[in-house]
């Protein structure tokens, strides 16, 4: 309680250190990494570029539902998932290059809207508890992707490709080679500065994806979102349509996250059908946390400092953890735990603080009511 | 309401072409490219000296007598070009041909038939 009432007279500096707490820790990390690791400016420039223009996508997908105040989406590999049975598809189908990735995103999003509206009932229902549930439900359709993929392609839905089909004739296989449409975006337009390879036209489409974003807040909808966002109750005496709007979020952002996943995997040119999509919720949401982003506001600014600081750390932790340990494994051991870390203190320090919120406006509240006894009594006094 | 209803399906409708268009462009074709003899008939073109290859701007490379390359193009319309090498160097002989080849067509090509504008110089299978 001590603590809760120093927050009441904390300074403007003390009060950016709290708010930006998990970015100032990454910095500090990541210049201390960078001199230990040894690795090139040019180096480091080369694969930042690469992961920028690989994740940023799917990192604004995430955007949207903090807007509609439900939190980070962890169910954006739903969204993911719907990219990469598209690419499947194309795959089977052999259509290769921009085309092919316009194809995928075609197939795909009639299933990432699908998914996105079942993902928006689901946490409709589970109002508050949005994250955590999010992370559930993708468990759960992840085992309904793998049934799918592994029987259901090849048995009901035709796939001919001997290719990417297991020997035994249906299901597919582990990994496919994304051959043909492997950096079709990235290396469609690209410039060469130095060592540097810059893809014109991947980073113009996080451009408009950008601006859409920025446009979509002034649209009603984007107002709606914001309002329901801000309080659920007062939304609703506006005449929102509250769950609609939340439903809505969800599905902007798994289509969103669909192409991310799209725009991620041509980049890489390999896709672990069972595995590819798992892990992209985590760290979506941790590069946006490490970005300065919270659970109730994040920015498209927070997405860049968010790619660019935990993709540093991704770089230069491997070789930072051979030189200080000699072991460059320990590097990677030390990369997890922070990134997993990362999510865990943010959202400690999201609880805390609205705790602490809570406690501040329910003493103002108590105040303001002693006041109004006071005043009342001091009334009634000078009446009699 | 009526009005919606028409937007709606005229946008999936519209998506669907946009499909079919994505899928006739992005098709990939494999091109079987044969430097080998051939006959026509009565007629024999025979294969005797080494090629140079491209397809739609994508070098194939050099094909000797008796050898086939595979290229692997996408789309409908395609070009082949056909430069001549004797001794090691570019003679300026060049030939070139257009062709089509539907979704789920292949191709094989023949060179010798192709400089000699027989007309079956490309055998199409699906």
């Amino acid at each position: 309680m001590k603590k809760q009432n120093l927050t009441k007279t904390l300074n403007p500096g003390v009060k950016f250190l709290i708010n930006y707490a998990v970015p100032i820790i990454f910095t500090i990390l990541v210049a201390i990494a960078i001199p230990l690791s040894g690795l090139s400016g040019e180096y480091l420039a080369r694969e930042l570029m690469t992961r920028l223009a690989r994740n940023s996508f799917i990192i604004l997908s995430l955007l949207i539902p903090v807007m509609a105040g439900m939190g980070m989406n962890f169910s954006i590999v739903l969204g993911a998932m719907a990219g990469e049975i598209g690419l499947i598809f194309i795959t089977d189908w052999q259509i290769v290059g921009v085309p092919g990735i316009l194809l995928a995103m075609l197939i795909s999003t009639p299933l990432a809207i699908l998914l996105g509206y079942f993902g928006g009932i689901v946490l409709n229902r589970a109002k508050g508890r949005e994250m955590v549930t999010g992370f559930m439900l993708a468990f759960f359709m992840n085992g309904i992707y793998q049934l799918v993929v592994l029987y259901g392609m090849g048995n009901i839905i035709p796939i001919s490709n001997s290719n990417i089909l297991l020997p035994r004739e249906y299901g597919i296989r582990n990994a496919i080679d994304l051959i043909g449409i492997r950096s079709a975006l990235d290396k469609l337009i690209y410039l060469k500065v130095g060592g540097l390879l810059i893809p014109v036209v991947t980073l113009l489409v996080i451009a408009v994806l950008c601006m859409f974003i920025i446009w979509f807040k002034k649209t009603k909808l984007g107002q709606e979102i914001r309002s329901v966002g801000q309080d659920n109750d007062v939304a609703r005496i506006s005449g929102i349509n509250v769950g609609k709007t939340r439903i809505l979020s969800i599905i902007i952002s798994t289509v969103l996250a669909c192409y991310g996943q799209i725009v991620f995997l041509q980049n890489i040119g390999t896709m672990n059908t069972y595995n590819s999509h798992e892990q992209v919720g985590v760290f979506a949401i941790a590069a946006l946390l490490v970005g300065g982003a919270s659970v109730n506001k994040a920015t498209i600014p927070n997405v860049f400092v968010g790619v660019i600081l935990f993709h540093t750390m991704f770089i230069v932790s491997p070789r930072a953890g051979k030189t200080l340990i000699g072991q460059a494994q320990l590097g990677e051991y030390f990369r997890v735990f922070v990134s997993y870390g990362v999510i865990a203190f943010s959202l400690a320090l999201y609880a805390w603080r609205k705790r602490v919120e809570k406690e501040n406006e329910r003493r103002k509240a108590m105040a303001l009511k002693r006041v109004l006894l006071q005043s009342t009594n001091t009334a009634g006094g000078d009446k009699f | 309401m009526r009005k919606r209803i028409i937007i709606r399906i005229t946008l999936i409708v519209v998506l669907i072409f946009i499909g079919i268009f994505l899928y006739t462009i992005g098709k990939e074709h494999k091109v079987l490219i044969d430097n080998r003899d051939i006959s026509v008939g009565n007629i024999t073109y025979s294969a005797d000296t080494t090629y140079k290859v491209r397809v739609d701007n994508q070098e194939i490379g050099a094909i000797e007598k008796g050898e086939r390359k595979v290229a692997r193009v996408a789309g409908v319309s395609h070009k082949i070009v056909v430069e001549e090498i004797k001794d090691k160097v570019l003679t300026g002989e060049k030939y070139e041909k257009k062709f089509k080849l539907k979704t789920n067509e292949s191709a094989t090509v023949n060179i010798p038939a192709m400089i000699n504008n027989a007309n079956e110089w490309i055998n199409k299978t699906n």
